[in-house]
């Protein structure tokens, strides 16, 4: 017994020689710090499987059409044409890529934008079409916002409802229709 | 023979379709190059003007047999080169010209006038510096009560 007392004592009277309480204070502050920060790293979100925010961690079946030209899972965030979007997407929804769930209208007046087909690297013209008159679906988040410019530039803007021109404003999901190829100059 | 004469049919075809479109590309006044309007229009005007410019009288006003109107009454020319979704797009002078200039063809061109002068890059450059806000519907509703009754 009083070898362990003589063994807590040395070991103890060691630590308070060696080291300083606010030095032990500082690394401990770091360290929490330091943990805390690690989840907004790209490595963590990439590693997360959603880096958009958002979506159902991975549990959807995967919808792709196996068409080489136009390749990728509409249903996940990553697929090419949903480069622009901001919403959920229609084809988790009960509708698809270019048309609206049953019970919806889809919105005549879209956010345009432009997205990079990685099948053959053109940019083609992609219209968002909003689907609208039930409420919001709440199924595959997809915020990725290329091209996006700030509330102060309504017509390039997607965080407003774009649910304009149907008879009810209330916004269900996005759709994504290429409605032409862009030519080859900037912007 | 037969194959000749179906090859030459083809040819002629193809001649009286080149140059159809060389026709209608070459009415267009000040429209060095009506591809890229088309795109641009897409790209900066479909979204609420709707393909076929008929838009809606709330928001995005009509543009579908109206818009080469506004040439025909005093105020009416620098309005269109004034209108927010002109005057404050991010296309360059020589672009938005182009544009503007395609979008009277391409959706009143029965309204544009015989000795209509195509907006130059200079003159929309030079307009779009003061563009309208607030008073945009005011002003339009002001110039189309000024419209001809025929």
């Amino acid at each position: 017994m009083g070898t362990l007392d003589k063994l807590t004592e040395r070991l103890s009277r060691g630590v308070a020689r060696r080291t300083s309480r606010r030095s032990t204070l500082a690394w401990l502050g770091a360290a929490i710090t330091g943990a805390a920060a690690f989840p907004v790293l790209p490595v963590a979100r990439a590693a997360s499987g959603s880096p958009h925010g958002g979506g159902d961690g991975g549990t959807h079946t995967p919808y792709a059409t196996g068409n080489p030209q136009d390749p990728g899972d509409r249903k996940s965030c990553d697929y090419w044409r949903y480069c622009a979007i901001d919403g959920f997407l229609c084809t988790c929804c009960g509708g698809s890529v270019s048309t609206c769930p049953p019970g919806t209208e889809m919105s005549p007046i879209t956010w345009i934008g432009t997205c990079t087909n990685p099948a053959d690297n053109r940019a083609y013209i992609i219209s968002y079409n909003d689907c609208c008159g039930t409420s919001s679906c709440g199924q595959c988040m997809c915020n990725r916002n290329e091209g996006d410019r700030p509330q102060v530039r309504p017509q390039s803007n997607n965080d407003y409802n774009w649910c304009l021109g149907t008879q009810s404003s209330v916004y269900n999901c996005s759709t994504a229709v290429i409605v032409g190829v862009a030519l080859e100059q900037p912007k | 023979m037969n194959r000749r004469l179906s090859a030459l049919v083809l040819a002629l075809a193809g001649l009286a379709v080149g140059v159809g479109a060389t026709a209608g590309e070459a009415a267009m006044r000040g429209v060095p190059n009506p591809q890229q309007a088309r795109v641009d229009y897409i790209l900066k005007c479909q979204g609420c003007h709707r393909i076929d410019g008929s838009g809606d009288d709330r928001s995005n006003p009509p543009m579908n047999g109206v818009v080469a109107r506004f040439l025909a009454v005093p105020g009416g020319r620098e309005f269109l080169a004034r209108v927010p979704g002109v005057s404050t797009v991010n296309l360059d002078d020589t672009r938005l010209a182009n544009l503007v200039n395609w979008t009277l063809y391409r959706f009143d061109p029965e309204h544009v006038p015989a000795d209509f002068r195509p907006y130059t890059p200079a003159e929309i450059g030079q307009l779009r510096r003061h563009p309208l806000r607030l008073e945009r519907a005011a002003t339009r509703a002001r110039l189309v009560a000024g419209f001809s009754q025929d």
